[in-house]
């Protein structure tokens, strides 16, 4: 009955418009319906739009797991085997929350296990090559560099934070099968690590390390050796190094010093080992000047300075020449 | 308006992209167009002449054609970033569109704003920074009496 009398209604409008232009006109302005642009509707949805809680990208349109697992194998350049990778990112969390889904759902218990390989073996595997790997490479480059510093850099360099990081700008959480949205960093780790673990156990240890040293080692980049490697007592760890090299134990010297009645006042602390300079550095106050000057000095002796030689990312040479041999025949 | 009222960045490349290796950033693009509107024809020629070559000279872009009955056509680019950019379509020929679709490949997802310097040093000074004591004598210098011009 309703249905039948819709399509009428905006006649009836249109008959009410008529009566009021014809005649007075005042009592029919206030029921005259408004007809001009809906200019909030726009905002409004846009507004609505903004608001809306984020979802997961494989639940928007336009989602193909299996293209999108191609595609991020051929974006790295690597050759990886699919049925790896597609195990590298399924997260165990995931696998458990979706057997409890099937569990509230009613489905009988035969039938509850998914049977998929989570990622947690990938994940272990690559995790210790690449720490292997990074640790090999520091050694090889920093010879003069102390255990406790190569330990530090390779801690840093496949911790959560900045592999998490490095995962979320290749856009591993979009890949990523996990439980929770958006995905935590200890999952973002486990799963960059595996996609490590993949490439190893598809293209060799070669080709993994050289994806480790392409996506980790420039994270270093406008780096201290000092931010990453926690020094309590510089000075001490200097007198350590120096005896053991036979050196004479420095002797801290003011060389220059400005302001000193002021509120800023800048010292330079230049320690001496057999009268001769082995490091300047300024501070504040005597005590950072003398503290400073013992980490130039440290840095100096470990090759880690800030004009060091850049990282060579060229291709190792064995590989090289091979791929020629192959290229040419 | 002024050059420092404007939105501007240093220069940057994500994850230090092209250090070790280069890594397209462009890692979806959707093609959302209405299968009858006028606006969308040359989007729809795009789709039909043109998108295959795009996906196989870029295999590391996943392209998703998505006719829909939207009020726009548009051009989805989603980076590795996060970021989304959405560029209308609409009245543009197919070449014009094939050329969009490789710009869009090319750049990196980072906002595009006014870049103060046109190069980028880690470390912006080698020889430190100054000090009213840069190029001065140590403290500690001897200073014996100066040579005679010969």
């Amino acid at each position: 009955m309703a249905g039948g009398l819709l399509p009428l209604l905006p006649l009836l409008r249109g008959w009410r418009r008529l009566l009021g232009t014809a005649g007075t006109g005042r009592a029919a302005a206030g029921s005259a319906p408004r007809r001009e642009k809906k200019r909030w509707l726009r905002a409004y949805l846009e507004q609505q739009r903004l608001q809306a809680a984020p979802r997961r990208r494989s639940e928007q349109p336009g989602w193909d797991y299996h293209a999108e697992i191609r595609a991020f194998g051929l974006r790295l350049r690597e050759d990886f085997s699919l049925d790896l990778l597609k195990t590298a990112f399924v997260n165990s969390c995931y696998v458990k929350s979706e057997e409890a889904k099937r569990r509230d759902l009613g489905v009988d218990e035969d039938a509850v296990a998914l049977n998929l390989r989570d990622n947690a073996e990938l994940s272990a595997r690559g995790l210790a090559f690449s720490r292997s790997y990074l640790t090999r490479s520091f050694e090889a480059a920093y010879p003069l560099l102390p255990g406790p510093a190569v330990a530090a850099l390779v801690s840093f360099l496949s911790g959560p934070e900045l592999v998490s990081h490095v995962a979320r700008n290749l856009a591993l959480p979009d890949l990523a099968l996990c439980a929770h949205f958006p995905a935590p960093p200890p999952v973002l780790h486990a799963t960059f690590f595996a996609v490590v673990g993949a490439l190893l156990g598809s293209s060799g240890p070669e080709r993994a390390g050289l994806f480790v040293r392409d996506f980790l080692i420039p994270q270093l980049i406008g780096k201290d050796l000092f931010e990453i490697w926690e020094v309590v007592n510089p000075m001490g760890l200097l007198v350590e190094e120096l005896a053991k090299r036979n050196i004479s134990a420095p002797e801290p010297r003011i060389t220059r010093q400005l302001g000193v009645s002021t509120v800023l006042p800048l010292y330079f602390v230049g320690l001496y080992c057999d009268k001769k300079i082995i490091a300047e550095g300024p501070g504040e106050t005597l005590l950072a000047a003398e503290e400073e000057a013992a980490r130039v000095a440290l840095r100096k002796l470990y090759g880690y300075t800030e004009n060091r030689r850049p990282w060579d990312y060229s291709k190792p040479k064995e590989g090289w020449t091979a791929e020629e041999a192959v290229s040419s025949s | 308006m002024t050059g420092r009222g404007t939105a501007s960045r240093f220069l940057a490349a994500v994850l230090h992209n092209g250090v070790g290796r280069y890594v397209r950033q462009l890692q979806r693009l959707q093609v959302v167009f209405s299968p009858a509107a006028p606006d969308a024809r040359g989007a729809r020629q795009f789709v039909e002449e043109e998108a295959v070559d795009f996906a196989r000279r870029h295999p590391d872009v996943v392209v998703y054609v998505r006719p829909c009955d939207c009020p726009a056509p548009l051009l989805q680019a989603e980076y590795l970033n996060g970021t989304v950019r959405e560029e209308l379509i609409a009245s543009k020929t197919s070449e014009e569109i094939a050329q969009l679709a490789t710009r869009l490949a090319s750049q990196s997802g980072l906002d595009i704003v006014r870049i103060r310097k046109p190069f980028h040093t880690a470390n912006p000074s080698v020889q430190g920074q100054w000090h009213p004591l840069t190029n001065k004598p140590s403290a500690l210098t001897v200073r014996g009496p100066r040579s005679a011009p010969q």
